[in-house]
């Protein structure tokens, strides 16, 4: 059957009418919108009217497009191709000029983007892995790839203003500020004397003393330099400082930016996800699934997503016919669970208090002075461990549904995880401060304001807490893999023992491994003003970490059952990433505005604290550009730019749920529309059936 | 790229890289795995557009296709008898549409064709479970079953007669973002 093609102005619709149906009549409701259609009764699900988007006179590009997107069968579409070809297209020179441009800028968009697939770092093996174990399991891998690039631009930008000018005028200029303290504050004496034994070089790598105190890794070594020439001047105190502010400044944008795409598509699609079942059952096949083990795993996947949906439904119906009485015993139930975790975490931040307090005042060396340096680490990393174990527990008594559940078990661990840091990082403030603690002697802290006598560099010393809580964290992950993870594997599969079937294969939890890798990323923050090598030793570890993850996935893990949704995950990542930032922040604001500075060591070792280097430079300027710092800094500039933003903020706000409310509108109105058309399609079968006896008397 | 191949005419490849997704060199990729399906049915010269079907039960087995739960309808739906019988045109056409760089609205109307088990333009409850069984193995309950067939129409029917008509297919895939990247097959 011939078909007919008619091209007109409007676009493209598909209009797909049932069974043979009433031609004429279709038609007449279909005139409203202006197009004629063709009919076809071989082809009898779809009647369209394809129509490109120009006039015929100028048939361009489009056609040969239009033909691969028609659900045509393929001899019809050469065919027409065919007679489309015998069509000479008369074209003015401008329109060719133009069309000849857009191919070449086609040509060149598709070179660009498949250089820098050649560039994105680790493609083919994310693609193995989503392929293989799903997307939530990617969604990991790809917020570590994030990492390990934020990681490495980060230390480019540290490098660049502040290890290289430091090394380059390491001898050359002079020092900003005369010292103006007591004698006994500045002594400073990082490498012991006489006689060093071999492997005390090992154990000062692993704890950042010795050999390794004072150089470029820790704070300590940079110099309160500034270099002034003819027409060129570097003041080291002012860069480093600046520096750590922008470093802050500029992961915080890569992460919103990040979180943006997600926020975007949420905000577009009018918000919740549209329905869950109808998603499973028409979207859960991945097509490209090859091999029996992936299928056979992606129908357990499907049918575990159905599960618990329905599970889900279940307890929500179980929930709503609860009597007074057991709804009261329920929440009753609830408040004490949540007061045992509250208590459980509470431990453990004792715990993490006292082991700081222990390894700060002893001074035993060797493999114990080791083990002591490393308690604050261990006592964490027990307490992740062990916490979030019994929290598990805890939650089966609470009976929240699954997802509930996961979102809980999340929030405390991640709050576990980031408040033990800070616990960690205030012990070692009050110490160095001499806020309360168990010595009343306060003549510790009086001379210098702060405890010269322990900490002759306190800023090394937290810098050093942290390059060992990176180290820990990172050796850890390497014992877990060797010593754990592949016995484990071989134990399962070489020993047909009941137990080591129900034991099973390790899953890789995707929510365990991504808040390790938060921890590890807030240490970094935490740490970059104190050790500005921090970061560059973190994009080695992820590095790393990344291939061993990859590693263990491939060969020891069995893919995981529960399924962690992957569309709002990495979103999720993100926020619990900024929470950890934002403990970053804290930290640097309280070290920058209310510690003073080290007196024997640093850039910052004459000022009364680190941000002081800022006013001072300041008034080296010249004059018009303070007063324009000043103009801006000043009430008549920000407070109409605060209403701006503000304003701004309420007009995306706006934006975004009119969005949402067109969405509804449209949807709705997609509805009455079909009700529409069932009940004029109604009123004509009514209608024919009435003419037809007439036409039969 | 410059081999001298006489497999196709330049014409027909020609005419095969405007109406499909693929480049020429897919192309002939193609037709040298549909002709390893049926060696001895698919003759290599294709200049004379040769009148050849492979049945259905050969293009089941490829390795693409061999896990697939729904490998049946697939091929059905893209044969022009119905029974599953394709020649090469109606085999590019597939794998076409299934490609990368299909847009969403052409999947969309194959994908509706595939579930459509009875062939009557409507997604009705069978067709959903039949979907369903498919997709799970029949580890479902038979409530089970039922229940998330009645979820799926609640959730997707718009004009609220019970099943699934195109319109409303549409509307609910497209909505999705992950719809491209699963109903994908390379080759």
């Amino acid at each position: 059957m011939a078909y007919e093609l008619q091209r007109q102005d409007s676009h493209r619709v598909y209009d797909y009418i049932e069974g043979d149906g009433y031609p004429g009549d279709q038609q007449s409701l279909r005139l409203r919108r202006g197009q004629s259609r063709m009919s076809n009764q071989n082809y009898h699900q779809y009647n369209w009217s394809s129509t490109p988007a120009e006039q015929d006179e100028e048939s361009s590009s489009g056609p040969p497009r239009d033909l691969r997107s028609i659900p045509m069968p393929m001899a019809l579409k050469r065919a027409t191709r065919q007679v489309q070809q015998m069509q000479v297209p008369v074209v003015s020179r401008r329109e060719s000029w133009k069309r000849k441009k857009t191919k070449s800028l086609l040509k060149l968009k598709h070179g660009i983007r498949e250089f820098l697939y050649f560039f994105s770092l680790w493609r083919s093996s994310l693609q193995k892995i989503g392929g293989n174990f799903g997307g939530g399991v990617q969604s990991y891998f790809l917020f570590l790839r994030f990492l390990v690039v934020l990681n490495f631009v980060s230390f480019l930008l540290i490098a660049g203003f502040v290890l290289i000018p430091s090394i380059v005028f390491r001898h050359v200029g002079s020092s900003l500020v005369n010292n103006t303290g007591p004698e006994e504050c500045m002594v400073y004496d990082p490498n012991p004397q006489g006689l060093v034994v071999f492997y005390s070089y090992f154990l000062d790598l692993l704890s950042g003393t010795g050999f390794m105190e004072y150089s470029y890794l820790f704070y300590g070594f940079y110099n309160n330099t500034i270099v002034v020439d003819s027409n060129f001047s570097y003041n080291i105190p002012l860069a480093y400082i600046l520096t750590a502010v922008f470093y802050f400044a500029f992961c915080l944008i890569c992460i919103i930016e990040r979180m943006g795409t997600a926020a975007r598509v949420a905000v577009a699609t009018g918000g919740s996800a549209v329905g869950n079942y109808s998603l499973i059952v028409f979207i859960g096949w991945d097509y490209g699934c090859l091999g029996d083990r992936a299928t056979k795993l992606k129908q357990k996947n499907i049918h575990y997503r159905l599960q618990v949906d329905l599970e889900e439904e279940r307890i929500k119906k179980q929930a709503a016919t609860l009597t007074s009485a057991q709804k009261i015993v329920l929440h009753s139930l609830r408040v004490f669970m949540v007061l045992v975790s509250s208590g459980l975490i509470v431990a453990a931040f004792y715990g993490i208090f006292e082991a700081t307090t222990y390894s700060q005042v002893n001074d035993v060396k060797g493999i114990l002075g080791l083990i002591f340096q490393y308690l604050p680490s261990i006592v964490i990393t027990a307490g992740n461990f062990v916490v979030p174990l019994l929290c598990d527990q805890i939650a089966l008594i609470e009976r929240y549904s699954p997802s509930t559940t996961v979102i809980v078990a999340l929030l405390r661990a991640v709050f576990l995880r980031l408040v033990s840091l800070g616990v960690l990082l205030y012990t070692l403030w009050s110490q160095i401060t001499c806020e309360g603690g168990s010595d009343h002697t306060n003549n510790k802290c009086t001379l210098c304001q702060y405890d010269h006598m322990t900490y002759q560099c306190w800023e090394t010393r937290v810098g050093q807490e942290m390059y060992k809580l990176t180290l820990f964290d990172f050796l850890i992950n390497i014992a877990m893999l060797v010593l754990v993870e592949f016995p484990r594997r071989m134990v399962v599969d070489n020993w047909s023992n009941k137990l080591a079937q129900w034991v099973g294969r390790q899953e890789f939890v995707v929510s365990s491994n991504v808040l390790g890798l938060v921890y590890g990323q807030t240490v970094v923050w935490t740490g970059a003003l104190f050790c500005p090598l921090l970061p560059v030793i973190n994009t080695i570890k992820f590095f790393i970490i990344f291939y061993c993850k990859k590693i263990t996935l491939f060969n020891n893990c069995r893919p995981a059952l529960k399924t962690f949704r992957s569309t709002t995950s990495t979103f999720f990542f993100l926020v619990v990433l900024t929470f950890g930032w934002g403990l970053g922040i804290v930290v640097m604001i309280y070290s920058l505005a209310q510690i003073r500075p080290s007196m024997s060591c640093g850039p910052f070792r004459f000022l009364p604290i680190m941000w002081e280097i800022v006013p001072t430079s300041f008034y080296n300027l010249t004059k018009t550009t303070q007063e324009f710092l000043f103009f801006i800094g000043s009430q008549a500039f920000s407070i109409p730019l605060f209403v701006l933003s503000c304003v701004l903020m309420c007009y995306f706000v706006a934006l975004a749920s009119v969005y949402g409310k067109s969405v509804a509108l449209l949807r709705a109105q997609l509805k009455l529309e079909g009700r529409d058309k069932q009940f004029l399609v109604k009123q004509i079968e009514q209608f024919t059936r009435k003419q037809i006896p007439n036409q039969h008397d | 790229m410059g081999n001298k191949q006489t497999i196709f005419t330049d014409e027909q490849l020609d005419a095969y890289q405007d109406c499909t997704f693929f480049t020429r060199k897919e192309i002939l990729r193609l037709h040298g795995r549909y002709h390893e399906l049926a060696p001895h049915l698919v003759p290599m010269d294709y200049t004379k557009e040769p009148d050849c079907k492979v049945p259905l039960a050969l293009i089941v087995n490829m390795p693409e296709l061999k896990e697939n739960p729904f490998r049946n309808r697939i091929v059905e739906s893209f044969s022009e008898d119905g029974m599953g019988n394709l020649s090469f045109n109606e085999f590019v056409d597939m794998f076409s549409v299934l490609s990368e760089t299909a847009p969403r609205e052409l999947k969309a109307i194959y994908a509706f064709k595939i579930y459509d088990f009875n062939v009557d333009n409507y997604l009705c409850k069978e067709d959903l479970e039949k979907t369903l069984n498919r997709l799970t193995k029949e580890e479902l309950t038979p409530e089970e079953v039922v229940l998330v067939c009645e979820k799926t129409i609640e959730e997707a029917d718009l004009d609220g007669d019970n099943k699934l008509s195109f319109a409303d297919f549409e509307n609910m895939i497209l909505r999705a973002p992950d719809f491209l990247s699963t109903f994908h097959i390379r080759i």
